[in-house]
C-alpha cells in the first residue's frame, strides 16, 4: 500500500461489490460494552487540512466500528466513543494523520467475550 | 517532591495482564518477587480478543494442575480443519476428528479472552502478584545511562519503579516503539484486521447443526474460499457451549485499498448459503475487531534492552499460518520471567544480562517457528490465489469426483484439471506449490 499522495484505491469486480450487503453498524455496536471517557478523546485528527487533501478518505470505510464520518462541512468527525482500540486507523491512514493514544486507564471498550 | 523512600517500588513490573503478562507475573511471584501487574482495562482481558481456541500445552507448562483449578474453557476442540466455501453456495469440509483430538484434557479448548484472561490473572494473583487495573502505562522512567528503572502511568503520582519491566502491551506496541526496540510502526501489509460476531444459540441447536454428539465436543474450522472477496484473508468458525464465534481476518492493506467496510464483508460471509443455516435464529452477543501482527520474524522488535523485555503480540510473536499466538505469548512470558528471576539473583539487569531472554526463546519453538515461517507473510501477500482460486478448485474437484455425471473417468479428471487450469495456469500452480513450500518449510 502506497502512502501519502501516492495512495490509490482498488476496485472489486462489480459482481463482488454488489454482493456486499448494506449493514447499519450501530446495530452491531449495541452489542458492545464501553466505559466512555466523557472528558477527552483518545483519537485526534492531527491536521484537518491533510484530510481535506486526502482524495479517497478510506477511514470512512475501513474502520470496523465506523468511528470516522464526514460532517456537513466536509471535515472528518471522530466518534471516539465507539472505538474498540484496534489500531487500524493509525496503521491504515495513508497520511498517518491520526494521533492514536490509549484511552485513560479504565475507559474504552470492555469486551464481555473477546 | 518524592524522596527516594516515598517511591513506589517493586521487584518487577509487567505491562498488560494478557496471556504473556499474567504468565510472567505468575512465574516471578512464584519465585518470591514482588510483582506489579498493570492493566489498562477495567479487568484483565477486557481489551483482548481472538478467534477462539486456546492451546493447553503452554498452560500446562506454567500450571501443571490447571485442570484442577477449573479454567473457564468452553468446548474442547474435538474436530478441527478447513472448510471451503464456493461461490455457488457449496461447502467442502476437510476436518479431522477423534484420534489425538479425543484426548483429555484436550490439546485446545474454545474460550473467550475476556473470561479466560480474568482467570489466568487470578492465578498470578494467587501467587502473590499485585494486579493494578484501570491504569495505562504512558512512558518509561530511565536513569541517566538509559537503563529502564520504572514506568509512569496515567494515575496521579503514578510513577512505579522496578529494576526490570516486562512489556506485554499487545499488538499496538507503542511503548516498545517509544523504547526504540523497533524503529517503525506496524505496516498495513503486515497486519491482519480480524473481526467476528459471537452469536448465541441453544446448546442442542449447536450440537445438531454442527454434527456434534454433545457439549463435550467442539469444532474449530478455518474457512477458505468465498469468504474474503478473493483478497488475502481467512474465515473461522468456533463452537462454544452456547454460542458460536464466526469471523474472518483480512490483511489491513487490502481492506484500506478496496475501501471495504469490515462489517459488510462479515455480513456477506454470514449470509453464505452454507453458513446462514448454522447461525439462523441466533442472537448477536458481541461484535468486535482486533489487529493481528502477521509480519512474522522480520517484524519482531529487539526483544530486550537494559531493564526491559518484550513478549507476546507486542513482539510480533504470531504464527499466521497456524493461527498460533496465545501459546507463544504464554511461553515467552514464562521465559522473560525466568530471565528476570535470574537477573535478580545476579543483581544484574543490564542488556547483556537480559539477552538471556533471547537465548531462551531460541532454544524453544518460538524463534524456531518464527524463523521457519518468516517468508509466509510475504508469500500470502504475493499469492492471493491461495485464498480464492484453490479453494474454488477443491470444491469443484470434489463436487465432480463425488457426482456420477455419467462420463468416462478420463474425461472427469480432465475436467477437474481444467477447473484448476482455468483458474490458474498449471505451471504457475506448480510454482505456487513450491513457493508455498519455501514459505512454510523454509526451503
Amino acid at each position: 500500500m502506497k502512502k501519502g499522495d501516492a495512495f490509490s484505491v482498488k476496485e472489486l469486480p462489480q459482481e463482488l461489490k454488489a454482493s456486499l450487503p448494506d449493514v447499519y453498524v450501530d446495530d452491531l455496536l449495541v452489542s458492545l460494552k464501553y466505559f466512555i471517557d466523557e472528558e477527552q478523546s483518545h483519537l485526534k485528527i492531527k491536521d484537518q487540512a491533510v484530510c481535506a487533501r486526502c482524495q479517497y478518505k478510506p477511514c470512512l470505510d475501513f474502520c470496523p466500528v465506523g468511528v470516522y464520518t464526514l460532517a456537513h462541512d466536509g471535515k472528518i468527525q471522530v466518534a471516539y466513543q465507539a472505538c474498540v482500540e484496534c489500531g487500524s486507523c493509525r496503521v491504515g491512514c495513508p497520511y498517518a494523520n491520526i494521533e492514536w493514544t490509549l484511552p485513560r486507564g479504565g475507559f474504552g471498550v470492555a469486551y464481555k467475550f473477546g | 517532591m518524592n524522596t527516594q523512600d516515598e517511591k513506589i517500588r517493586f521487584d518487577a513490573i509487567v505491562v498488560g495482564a494478557g496471556l504473556a503478562g499474567s504468565t510472567a507475573a505468575m512465574m516471578m511471584a512464584r519465585a518470591g518477587l514482588n510483582v506489579a501487574l498493570i492493566e489498562r482495562g477495567q479487568k484483565a482481558g477486557g481489551k483482548n480478543y481472538f478467534g477462539g481456541a486456546i492451546y493447553t500445552h503452554a498452560i500446562g507448562e506454567v500450571l501443571p494442575d490447571f485442570m484442577d483449578r477449573k479454567p473457564p474453557f468452553e468446548r474442547p476442540v474435538t474436530e478441527a480443519g478447513f472448510w471451503m466455501l464456493s461461490k455457488d453456495g457449496g461447502l467442502t469440509k476437510m476436518t479431522v476428528q477423534g484420534g489425538k483430538l479425543g484426548a483429555e484434557p484436550a490439546d485446545a479448548y474454545m474460550a473467550s479472552r475476556a473470561v479466560f484472561d480474568v482467570w489466568w490473572a487470578e492465578q498470578a494473583q494467587r501467587e502473590g502478584a499485585l494486579l493494578i487495573p484501570k491504569t495505562s502505562v504512558v512512558d518509561f522512567i530511565r536513569d541517566s545511562a538509559g537503563q529502564v528503572i520504572g514506568v509512569s502511568t496515567d494515575r496521579a503520582q503514578g510513577d512505579v519503579y522496578a529494576p526490570v519491566v516486562i512489556i506485554c502491551e499487545g499488538v499496538n506496541n507503542l511503548l516498545t516503539q517509544k523504547l526504540g526496540l523497533i524503529d517503525h510502526d506496524l505496516e498495513p501489509a503486515h497486519v491482519a484486521l480480524a473481526f467476528k460476531q459471537v452469536i448465541a444459540l441453544p446448546m442442542d441447536t449447536i450440537n445438531a447443526r454442527f454434527g456434534l454428539p454433545d457439549e463435550k465436543h467442539g469444532l474449530a474450522a478455518s474457512v477458505l474460499g468465498d469468504v474474503s472477496l478473493g483478497l488475502p484473508g481467512m474465515g473461522f468458525v468456533y463452537t462454544n457451549n452456547t454460542s458460536v464465534s464466526v469471523g474472518l481476518g483480512m490483511m489491513l492493506d487490502a481492506v484500506v485499498e478496496y475501501r471495504l467496510k469490515p462489517y459488510e464483508v462479515l455480513q456477506r460471509y454470514l449470509r453464505h448459503p452454507a453458513i446462514a443455516p448454522l447461525i439462523k435464529g441466533g442472537q448477536l452477543m458481541e461484535y468486535g475487531a482486533h489487529l493481528i501482527p502477521e509480519g512474522g520474524y522480520r517484524d519482531m522488535p529487539k526483544l530486550y534492552t537494559g531493564g526491559a523485555m518484550v513478549a507476546g503480540d507486542a513482539a510480533s510473536m504470531v504464527n499466521a499460518l497456524h493461527w498460533e499466538g496465545t501459546n507463544m505469548a504464554i511461553v515467552a512470558g514464562k521465559l522473560a520471567a525466568e530471565t528476570a528471576i535470574e537477573a535478580h539473583k545476579q543483581g544484574d539487569f543490564s542488556a547483556q544480562a537480559l539477552s538471556q531472554y533471547e537465548a531462551r526463546l531460541k532454544d524453544r519453538f518460538i524463534l524456531k517457528d518464527m524463523k521457519q515461517y518468516r517468508n509466509f507473510a510475504r508469500f500470502l501477500e504475493t499469492h492471493p490465489e491461495f485464498m480464492d482460486a484453490y479453494p474454488g478448485f477443491i470444491n469443484d474437484a470434489l463436487g465432480q469426483f463425488f457426482s456420477a455425471y455419467g462420463m468416462p473417468k478420463k474425461t472427469l479428471f480432465k475436467n477437474i484439471l481444467g477447473s484448476l487450469t482455468s483458474r490458474r495456469q498449471l505451471f504457475k500452480a506448480v510454482g505456487d506449490m513450491l513457493s508455498m513450500g519455501r514459505a512454510v518449510m523454509g526451503w
